[in-house]
């Protein structure tokens, strides 16, 4: 069992870097973006027919926008969906958060969703990473979201590098308003970056726009994505309208905690994440070693009962691997009341993930037969 | 505000060109070297005569042409690269390094790439659309297809029509590329465009696009007026 540190670690969060703990009313503050609120949950529940349990459990801290998006939708508007992925390695289950979500906009919505592979990003920034890797791992991590079961139809999957030509005009159309001074106020870029670094910030915004110039006119896009990703939809919102397009809107979702103390799971620190590709086995161990709320001792645990509030045990259950709130309620109860230990509930969440993981790597295998239907094709006539 | 290269009032800049120019001193300023008199014989062994704007010193600098010749007679092949910023037509100053171009094509039977940068044009020019890229991309194209290129040799890369052509090249020279090193090469500041900073990369990928594609090391040949300053990255 583990100890609770003294002190609160200092929070970072940009889009390379998310440690320490992690305050969400600060970064709402910092990031001056707009609570979430409980109207707009209601109406994406009510056209989606139920309420997601990313909805109900406040995983979506934030946003900007999305109450006009629903706007839109609700006066019989065609609206998109766009998020993205930088493929520097294997998909874990943080990274599967957002995505089921947008699955269940695009379900809900009847939307296009543009997936953004950022294999260029990821090349340029990390010195070890050839493009090769890069776009490998463009192709491998989209069997990750293709088992979350999008509708080839509807998904377009963008890699940066091997589909520019989707990108490129409207990329250039926003760096040639972007200047130097503004990316490095935004991103705290340095003189001794590489001048791919800050190029890309337009290559990121222009999926904001990419369905509006195929379709020959404006449609409200909404991204699903973690809040790290901010500042480059505040670049982009504020390019928008000189461009004639549409602002787009956000919503922010809260990070996967990973199997350690503090910060979000990162494929950075491999034992503490749980990939996609584990053998089921192999994270059932890394589930055993997890971070807990438990007390340092049996006897402690049953007098003073654990602590759900700091635990990642529990924040698994509660952010995708219990459905039931009652059932959430009752696990809740049982680490309070010190009925039950660390370990045996490690144990009953590693089945759960075991379960999980065989039912995903099946669905991860059959989407190699269909990998070329959802990357983007011309527009067609 | 750019740094401009000054040699007494004299003005040369990939964007700019004014003042009297002194070509001794732009050589010296680029560091570049003098076509001397063994060069010019060595390529008249290959070539028979020697062309008009090498007998008038037009062309009278240069980098690494020797090896170019080097590999040339080794029986290695070399390519050919060239281009134009479509933002207007083009008058008989743009003919002059085309015409020496199509004289090293004719003679070497060498490959031709031929890079239109519309993006680079698109991000300088305010008013500039991108109805008006497309239009000058045209009209110019007829102008280079009028002196006489080799269709089967020569292969125009029109950069936002077919990013994908350069895209995988240019990210690879960026990686590498800092942005103190552009600013001190070609004078940007913080009211500079990173489309515009970015750009150098998309500029120097045709030197290397015959390589990427064959996986040979093809050397390339960039015959041009003076406005260097473009990032030669592995020395083309």
């Amino acid at each position: 069992m583990n100890k609770m540190p003294d002190e609160p670690e200092e929070m970072k969060i940009t889009p390379w870097e998310v440690t320490g703990d992690i305050d969400y009313d600060k970064l709402i503050d910092q990031f001056g973006v707009q609570p979430m609120t409980r109207d707009i949950e209601d109406r994406i529940a009510k056209h989606a027919g139920f309420k997601h349990l990313q909805l109900r459990r406040g995983v979506y801290l934030s946003h900007r926008d999305t109450d006009w998006w629903l706007n839109e939708y609700e006066k019989g508007n065609k609206v998109g969906l766009y998020t993205g992925r930088g493929p520097s390695g294997n998909v874990h289950l943080g990274h599967l958060l957002p995505w089921f979500f947008t699955k269940y906009l695009q379900d809900a919505f009847d939307a296009d969703l543009y997936f953004q592979m950022t294999d260029d990003e990821k090349y340029m920034y990390r010195d070890y990473l050839e493009l090769e890797e890069t776009i490998g791992n463009t192709y491998d991590n989209a069997l990750d979201l293709i088992a979350c079961g999008f509708d080839p139809k509807k998904t377009h999957i963008i890699s940066d590098t091997e589909n520019i030509s989707h990108l490129y005009k409207i990329a250039v159309k926003v760096a040639k308003r972007v200047t130097y001074s503004t990316v490095k106020a935004v991103f705290g870029f340095k003189d001794s970056d590489n001048i791919g670094m800050i190029w890309f910030p337009a290559v990121q915004a222009a999926p904001c726009f990419v369905q509006s110039d195929r379709e020959g006119r404006n449609i409200p896009c909404l991204i699903p994505a973690a809040i790290d990703q901010d500042p480059y939809w505040r670049m982009t919102r504020d390019i928008a309208e000189k461009l004639n397009y549409y602002k787009p809107a956000q919503i922010h979702a809260k990070f996967l905690p990973g199997l350690a103390q503090g910060g979000k799971m990162s494929a950075s620190q491999p034992d503490t994440a749980i990939f996609t590709t584990d053998p089921p086995k192999k994270a059932e161990k890394k589930i055993m070693k997890a971070f807990t709320g438990g007390r340092d001792t049996v006897e402690e645990q049953k007098k003073l009962g654990g602590r759900p509030e700091i635990c990642n045990v529990y924040a698994y259950y509660y952010f995708l691997f219990e459905e039931n709130d009652q059932k959430l309620v009752d696990i809740e109860n049982e680490c309070r009341s010190g009925a039950i230990m660390c370990g045996d509930c490690k144990k009953r969440l590693a089945e759960r993930i075991k379960v999980f993981l065989a039912d995903f790597q099946e669905k991860r295998e059959k989407a190699k037969d269909v990998l070329d239907d959802f990357f983007i094709k011309p527009v067609e006539g | 505000m750019r740094r401009f290269i000054v040699v007494n009032k004299t003005v040369v800049t990939p964007w700019a060109v004014s003042g009297e120019i002194d070509y001794d001193k732009l050589i010296e300023r680029f560091g570049t070297k003098r076509i001397d008199r063994d060069l010019l014989e060595r390529i008249r062994n290959h070539t028979g005569t020697l062309h008009m704007h090498l007998r008038r010193g037009i062309f009278y600098s240069h980098r690494d042409m020797d090896r170019i010749l080097d590999e040339h007679e080794k029986g290695n092949r070399f390519v050919l690269y060239t281009g134009r910023g479509p933002s207007g037509p083009v008058h008989l100053g743009h003919l002059v390094p085309w015409l020496f171009t199509k004289h090293l094509q004719d003679v070497f039977g060498a490959k031709l790439f031929f890079q239109f940068t519309d993006d680079e044009k698109l991000m300088l020019r305010p008013e500039f659309s991108e109805a008006d890229t497309r239009h000058w991309v045209y009209e110019n194209s007829l102008d280079l297809m009028a002196l006489g290129f080799d269709p089967e040799k020569t292969e125009f890369i029109v950069n936002l029509r077919h990013p994908e052509n350069v895209y995988p090249i240019a990210i690879q020279i960026a990686k590498k590329t800092t942005i103190s090193t552009i600013k001190a090469v070609f004078g940007f500041n913080g009211d500079s465009s990173t489309g515009l900073m970015f750009f150098p990369s998309i500029q120097a990928a045709p030197c290397f696009i015959e390589s990427y594609r064959t996986g040979e090391q093809v050397p390339m040949f960039n015959p041009s007026w003076d406005r260097s300053g473009h990032i030669l990255e592995d020395n083309p």
